[in-house]
């Protein structure tokens, strides 16, 4: 019985390890070289720091869609910034800012939505996503801007410490605070409790509405910290800069057994599920599946993923109740 | 009087336990026929085997005199038995006549097309035949609940249904939407349709009924006949008379002398119950008597703030108090077992230790705000030691224990606050008997050391056992107050069924 506990504890954990060996024993030449492993670790990054963020709206049993074109925002809107300050440290500084007042912005945005007007996550980020595309294409008049200065904001992107690019720490950091908060505070314990059963945690006394707008606050922020880094990186802000970024942060999140109906799930595995993600990414391209193709493959991953962990619920002794809305009166 | 239905010898255990022993009823044609009892006296049991839902253990049923076998919903509804349910199954999109004959519509020859003009022609027929105050064309969901479950028993007719099982039909109905029913059942009885009718409003069966069927512990209690049917005695036979004797009360009596701690006056939310005064003094437990939507649920939700009220006053020691939100009202010194514990007591993917100290995290100090595990873990320990919580595991997910130790978490978290007014409503529903004593135990173990407990319950023995006093309500209001040692089952039944108020009148 334990060991079985065990392994469920550590299956992620084993099914990356079987990954990259399989990787490794595919393509040996291409696959283990110290230039592939950091041009994985690099797109895994900014997937790993959405999921660091977006697993909270995950966990309370929300959802947020709207990461993908948030980070475009944010990256258009650091970038104009810096053209407006000629290229300057300062206006590095003040768009970075700016970015990330954004995202806090469209967090609250969806929090107050979500939970005041009670209209499904699905449908506030969906509309959002839209919404943010559309302001982005706005303010770049759907122009590509390129910000090849200054030295301060190409470094939060390509900028190297020891053998990796900076936004590897910054993905650890952001994880680690994400860890921190989900594991070791009240927060982190309420936003378990609002989304395995939000009735029991209001009448335990948690304000869930709060906790909600938290949460959305943090998926926002880390949109917009992934599309400052995005815009470093590739040294430019466009509208369509993070499009697409949102299924792969789905698909890191479910693959990392994070339950979309809210209430179960570990920030470490979502992690492990973006680098099953990047891997994913770069195993396609080096056996050299056409980009057109692996789009079909990843939407695969999610419904295998979803699909085995929903029938993981239904063994016996595991979960086979759901939280019941309504009540009856007496 | 040609016998439709009848069930001779019905019994049935539950894993050894005895449910029914020997029943039997029987049903004439055109007669409503009232089925009563406490709860667990085995009605609802029965009605179950009858439309197939259970299989029984011996006996046999008869329809017309001739043995049958019921195995599932489809025999019966052959038969010509249909149930309405508590819970209905109208689609509020549909119209009436789209939902009589949802399934079997009737089509345009063989196109496979429906045809609409037939179907709202023969659902207006069927209406005008039972004079239901029904139209064909009306979307569901602009109709209330009353006229929605006329729909329900239309369309068990529109199958040439000739006995009807209705079990409570009324729980969810307004006066006015209960006249309409009464009505209905008395043309249905004329036009020669039998009723097999479940209720606890005592008033209720005594208009209705022509006969009454009483069941006790799973044994036929008694058959009477319209002339004998007397509300004294039927209560008498539903509790029994030796229970009526030996649990009378065990009053404790809170003296006059106490601090009143809570204070409620002219609590009023629209719709749910209407003015409600009371006060409660230190230590004492007060009891709230009444049938399933009598207001007790939404009234004691109010108070300890977790919905809202429209207008009046809650007074702590002498100072107002505006439960604005959960949290404000547990700083007080509130806690709160609510009466659905699966969808509201508790967290069943966290473990015992998350689901206790979900409510004490001002209890637990915190370094740069991350919460001191050791000490989150010892407060779960305290809790589990001292209610007993089985297994002692604190990292047992709260989901997988048993009803009763579920209670208990739910419970004990209360327990690591300094209490002032604990609201428990419904706390040994679906709890086994050891469970239930336990929880007993604690309940007035809390009102010694002076907290208030504010008890919702359904179970008269449970409320006369623990209470010091009961306030009964009934329809939104507090129509009845019991102090004294001499109270009994009967007495709180009466009150709460409103029968001893309408004799007076």
């Amino acid at each position: 019985m334990k060991s079985k506990a065990d392994i469920k504890k550590y299956s992620k954990l084993l099914i990356l390890a079987v990954f990259i060996l399989v990787l490794t024993i595919l393509k040996p030449k291409s696959f283990p070289t110290v230039g592939n492993i950091s041009n994985v670790l690099w797109s895994i990054s900014v997937v790993g720091i959405l999921t660091s963020g977006t697993i909270f709206t995950l966990l309370l049993g929300g959802i947020d869609l709207s990461v993908g074109s948030l980070m475009g925002l944010s990256a258009c809107i650091t970038v104009l910034i810096i053209q407006k300050f000629g290229f300057s440290n300062q206006g590095v500084i003040i768009g970075i800012l700016c970015a990330l007042l954004i995202g806090i912005l469209a967090g609250c945005f969806h929090g107050i939505v979500v939970t005041l007007c009670k209209v499904p996550a699905f449908l506030v980020t969906f509309a959002t996503q839209s919404i943010f595309l559309g302001i982005s294409q706005v303010l770049t008049n759907n122009k590509i801007i390129s910000c090849l200065e200054p030295d301060l904001f190409t470094a939060i992107g390509l900028g190297r410490i020891g053998p990796f690019t900076f936004p590897i720490y910054l993905m650890i950091m952001i994880a680690l605070i994400s860890f921190y908060i989900l594991n070791k505070t009240v927060l982190g314990r309420y936003v378990y409790a609002v989304g395995g059963n939000a009735e029991a945690a209001k009448n335990s006394g948690i304000n869930d509405k709060t906790v909600s707008v938290l949460g959305y606050i943090f998926s926002g922020v880390t949109a917009s910290i992934g599309g400052v880094v995005l815009a470093s990186m590739t040294q430019q802000g466009m509208a369509s800069t993070g499009s697409g970024y949102e299924t792969d942060v789905i698909t890191a999140a479910v693959v990392g057994g994070i339950s979309l109906t809210g209430g179960e799930g570990k920030i470490q595995d979502a992690v492990i599920g973006a680098i099953l993600v990047g891997l994913l990414n770069n195993g396609m391209n080096l056996a050299g599946v056409p980009s057109t193709h692996q789009g079909l493959i990843k939407g695969m991953v999610i419904v295998i993923a979803v699909a085995a962990d929903a029938a993981g619920k239904y063994e016996p002794g595991f979960k086979l109740f759901k939280v019941k809305k309504g009540r009856k009166t007496g | 009087m040609s016998i439709i239905l009848e069930a001779k010898n019905i019994n049935k255990s539950f894993s050894g336990v005895k449910v029914l022993k020997d029943v039997h009823i029987e049903i004439a044609e055109g007669e409503v026929h009232a089925l009563m009892g406490e709860n667990g006296a085995g009605k609802s049991t029965l009605i179950k085997i009858l439309t197939g839902a259970y299989t029984k253990d011996s006996g046999s049923i008869l329809w017309e005199g001739k043995e049958v076998e019921i195995g599932n919903l489809r025999d019966c509804q052959s038969l010509g038995m249909a149930c309405i349910y508590q819970e209905l199954s109208v689609i509020p999109v549909l119209t009436t006549a789209q939902n009589i004959y949802l399934g079997r519509e009737p089509k345009i020859g063989k196109t496979g097309f429906i045809d609409y003009k037939k179907m709202n022609k023969m659902t207006r027929e069927l209406i005008s035949k039972y004079e239901f105050p029904l139209n064909p064309t009306d979307m569901v969901s602009d109709l209330g609940i009353g006229l929605r479950q006329l729909i329900e028993i239309l369309k068990g007719l529109s199958c040439d249904a000739r006995l009807l099982i209705m079990d409570e039909p009324t729980a969810s109905l307004s006066g006015k939407e209960s006249e309409i029913l009464f009505e209905t059942i008395e043309t249905l009885r004329n036009k020669g349709v039998s009723i097999i009718y479940i209720s606890h409003r005592l008033e209720e069966v005594y208009r209705l009924a022509d006969r009454l069927t009483v069941l006790r512990d799973g044994v036929n209690e008694a058959l009477l006949t319209k002339e004998e049917i007397d509300p004294g005695k039927v209560i008498r036979l539903m509790i029994g008379k030796e229970v009526d004797e030996s649990e009378g009360s065990a009053k404790k009596l809170v003296k006059n002398t106490n601090e009143v701690v809570i204070k409620v006056k002219n609590l009023t939310s629209r719709g749910k119950f209407e003015d409600i005064n009371f006060e409660v003094r230190k230590g004492e437990i007060l009891g709230f008597g009444g049938l399933i939507g009598a207001g007790r649920t939404e009234l004691v939700r109010c108070i300890y703030g977790a919905d809202r009220y429209t207008s009046g006053n809650i007074y702590i020691f002498g100072k107002k108090h505006v439960p604005g939100s959960t949290r404000k009202s547990i700083k007080k010194g509130f806690g709160f077992v609510p009466e659905d514990r699966r969808g509201e007591g508790f967290i069943p993917l966290l473990s015992v230790n998350k689901n206790t100290a979900i409510t004490n995290y001002d209890l637990i100090s915190k370094k740069l705000m991350a919460i001191s595990s050791k000490e989150e873990l010892e407060m779960c320990l305290s809790s589990i030691e001292k209610i007993d919580i089985r297994p002692k595991d604190p990292d047992k997910q709260v989901g997988l224990l048993s009803g009763g130790n579920q209670q208990k978490v739910v419970i004990g978290k209360w327990l690591m606050r300094e209490l002032k007014v604990l609201i428990v409503d419904e706390p040994t529903a679906g709890i086994d008997v050891g469970a239930k004593e336990e929880i007993y135990r604690l309940l007035q173990a809390l009102a010694k050391s002076g907290v208030v407990i504010i008890l919702v319950s359904s179970d008269l023995q449970e409320l006369l056992r623990i209470s010091d006093r009961i306030l009964i309500m009934r329809k939104g209001k507090i129509v009845k107050e019991f102090s004294e040692e001499t109270v009994t089952q009967a007495d709180i039944l009466e009150a709460a069924s409103g029968l001893r108020q309408e004799e007076s009148e």
